[in-house]
């Protein structure tokens, strides 16, 4: 296991009656396509966060190829373990779409935007002047600058129309079998789900029992 | 990518962000470096004014001790305590006189009992600290014989001797109706200490008498105008009053316009005594901080000190210096305003760049930057458009300075304008006030200014973003991410 969940339970400081998650165990595996399914509040975001390292859980404990991370380590875990996908895009609006692949990582940045579809004449252009789903492709090619073997994405295909959302689901899976690469989505996308190599179903928030 | 290079990105593709720091930043400084340069050029004006002004000190005889001598001498004369014998001794002299009335005593003094002894003057110029010194002998009348004196043809001349009056200095630009700025030389020069029969009269003096410079001036006693010897002075001055020198006594004999300067040693020729009267002496102090010392050690010389009174003459001072205190006050009220009002603004818009960001510095973290890090490239971008900022701020800056100190300048005269016509008729003076305001300050801005408003921009800087960055310290990126969505 590359990634795991181990016995995690979460609830927001403000709800503190109203567990998010609930002593749930994930394992993650390198070269497998993950896709993680629940209905609107059921802590899949949440899960993706505390694995990203964005967060730390309230009982339980994160795994990074079978050593706990600590708060200490998550600027660390964020920057060499994990990559994230928003489903925002997330771009800094100020830099090129070659400056914000740059941000990534030590990869090449050019050769990641030329594979993912971004022609060279919008390397430099501003990375308002690009459509959604060329914004997503530079934001999957930032992820994939880093050499981190995690990818995590948040709904990557949630503002995209159909046909770029399978242009997005190839690239990920390609990623995720061709790269072997561990890739986990948040989604609510179907097609996604289906595409994945392995489905995790997140229920609704229980009572917290400790 | 590291944060100097997103900063300068962040710069120069944000202008209108970069644009609206800049400004801030340029008024800032700029007003820091105002409030200094005006600070500075009050203080400097002031010291300059002190010491153009010569602060000084004035020895006088002491009236009490005069009577007191006088009293002593006279019982001297009359071995008793009532007038009883005429006699003369140690410059007083008793007189018999019959008259209608009866018999009547005379008691008078001449100049050597009246008159401040050289000796006790020159040993007071000697104290350390006195840079120079001046004798101005007492208003002397005498009579003119080759020239006509200026008379009020409505005023009944029966009572007056028909004179004119001496003044003389041992130097005339130390003589204190010079010192005041109400006398100066129109044409020729002032009497110097070397001068021997030479004097300055009054351009009305001259015109009424179509008198220039090198002509001769004959005086004689005015007592006994026939037959006492005529004595010249030749004209190297001719000077013009401001405000008519405030006379000594009715009569024309003392106004104005008959006034004429002389070397020190003239008028006790021309009214036919031997000795001269030094009625003030007057002690330029070299440096003005060093006042209270070099008082404390003229005071501490080993002269007959009842005999004279030591006046502080520096009256003017406050007076001349009064509207720069107010703008050395103003001047440091800008400087802590502007530290103030600077710390607010910065710090509200740096507030606002970490609020309006959140994106950028969610992104960020989620790529594994430390926060330490993305303030640091907040910090830095604030840096560099400081950077800008002072190349714009010392284009500005010496043209600015100088607009706000003459504005503040301009300010202060005309409150001390709107002061003086609301006291006018209210405050009687003593005589006529020479003008006292100074228009103009030389404002300079020197590297210690630049210094010093470079560090404080940059302190409120670092300060202002350190505390609008504590939210974003204090926040975990998934709070600012979840903000986001």
């Amino acid at each position: 296991m590359i990634l795991e969940a181990k016995n995690v339970s979460y609830y927001y400081k403000s709800q503190r009656d109203k567990l998010i998650l609930d002593h749930v165990s994930y394992g993650f595996e390198c070269g497998k396509l993950y896709a993680i399914l629940g209905p609107s509040g059921s802590g899949k975001t949440t899960l993706l966060s505390l694995l990203a390292g964005l967060d730390v859980p309230i009982q339980g404990e994160i795994c990074y190829d079978g050593k706990p991370i600590t708060t200490k380590d998550l600027a660390e875990h964020r920057r060499h373990h994990i990559s994230l996908v928003f489903q925002s895009y997330n771009l800094i609006d100020y830099l090129t779409p070659l400056e914000n692949v740059k941000l990534g990582g030590k990869g090449d940045p050019k050769a990641l935007l030329g594979s993912m579809g971004i022609g060279e004449e919008y390397w430099n252009r501003s990375v308002l002047q690009l459509s959604g789903g060329q914004q997503q492709r530079v934001a999957i090619a930032r992820a994939l600058t880093s050499d981190a073997k995690v990818l995590l994405a948040d709904e990557p295909t949630g503002n995209l129309d159909e046909a770029t959302a399978w242009d997005v689901i190839d690239l990920l899976k390609h990623i995720a079998h061709e790269d072997k690469k561990c890739v986990i989505v948040v989604t609510h996308s179907k097609e996604l789900a289906q595409a994945a190599d392995e489905v995790i179903h997140i229920g609704g928030s229980t009572k917290p029992n400790f | 990518m590291n944060s100097s290079q997103r900063a300068w990105r962040s710069m120069i593709r944000k202008p209108v962000k970069s644009s609206l720091l800049l400004l801030v930043i340029v008024t800032v400084s700029l007003s820091l470096l105002c409030g200094m340069a005006c600070q500075n050029a009050s203080i400097q004006t002031q010291d300059t004014t002190r010491q153009a002004v010569g602060a000084g000190l004035r020895l006088d005889g002491n009236e009490s001790n005069r009577t007191k001598r006088l009293e002593e001498t006279t019982d001297k004369i009359t071995h008793q305590p009532r007038y009883l014998d005429e006699g003369e001794l140690d410059g007083v002299y008793i007189r018999k006189l019959e008259t209608a009335y009866g018999t009547q005593w005379y008691v008078g003094a001449d100049n050597s009992f009246d008159s401040l002894l050289m000796d006790d003057i020159e040993k007071l110029a000697a104290v350390p600290g006195i840079s120079d010194y001046n004798v101005t002998t007492k208003i002397t009348p005498v009579n003119p014989v080759n020239f006509t004196r200026i008379e009020d043809p409505d005023n009944d001349q029966y009572n007056d001797i028909g004179g004119v009056t001496l003044l003389g200095n041992r130097k005339m630009e130390l003589d204190f109706n010079v010192l005041s700025g109400n006398v100066t030389v129109k044409e020729g020069r002032m009497i110097g200490m070397e001068d021997r029969d030479v004097c300055v009269i009054s351009e009305q003096l001259a015109q009424r008498n179509s008198l220039h410079i090198g002509d001769t001036l004959q005086f004689n006693d005015c007592h006994d105008p026939e037959n006492a010897p005529i004595w010249e002075a030749v004209i190297i001055g001719i000077y013009q009053t401001q405000q008519l020198m405030q006379p000594l006594m009715s009569g024309d004999t003392y106004r104005s316009e008959n006034v004429v300067f002389t070397d020190l040693r003239f008028p006790e020729k021309a009214e036919n005594e031997t000795e001269p009267c030094f009625e003030h002496a007057y002690f330029r102090i070299g440096d003005v901080d060093e006042y209270d010392a070099v008082k404390s050690a003229v005071e501490a010389a080993d002269i007959d000190w009842e005999r004279y009174d030591l006046i502080d003459r520096n009256g003017n001072l406050a007076t001349m210096s009064s509207n720069f205190h107010d703008l050395e006050k103003i001047s440091k009220v800008l400087i802590v305003l502007t530290f103030a009002a600077g710390f607010v603004i910065l710090f509200l818009i740096f507030l606002f760049w970490t609020k309006n960001r959140n994106q950028e510095i969610g992104i960020l973290l989620s790529l594994g930057f430390r926060k330490v890090s993305v303030i640091g490239q907040f910090l830095m971008e604030a840096l560099l458009i400081t950077l800008l900022s002072f190349g714009v701020t010392v284009a500005l800056a010496p043209v600015a300075s100088e607009a706000v100190a003459d504005y503040l300048i301009a300010a202060q005269v005309e409150q001390a304008e709107i002061q003086r016509d609301r006291d006018a008729g209210k405050v009687m003076f003593a005589s006529q006030q020479a003008e006292q305001t100074v228009m103009g300050v030389n404002v300079k801005i020197t590297e210690e200014m630049w210094l010093f408003s470079g560090a404080g921009v940059i302190v409120l800087i670092v300060v202002s973003i350190g505390i609008a960055g504590i939210p974003v310290l204090r926040k975990r990126p998934r709070e600012i991410l979840s903000e986001l969505s």
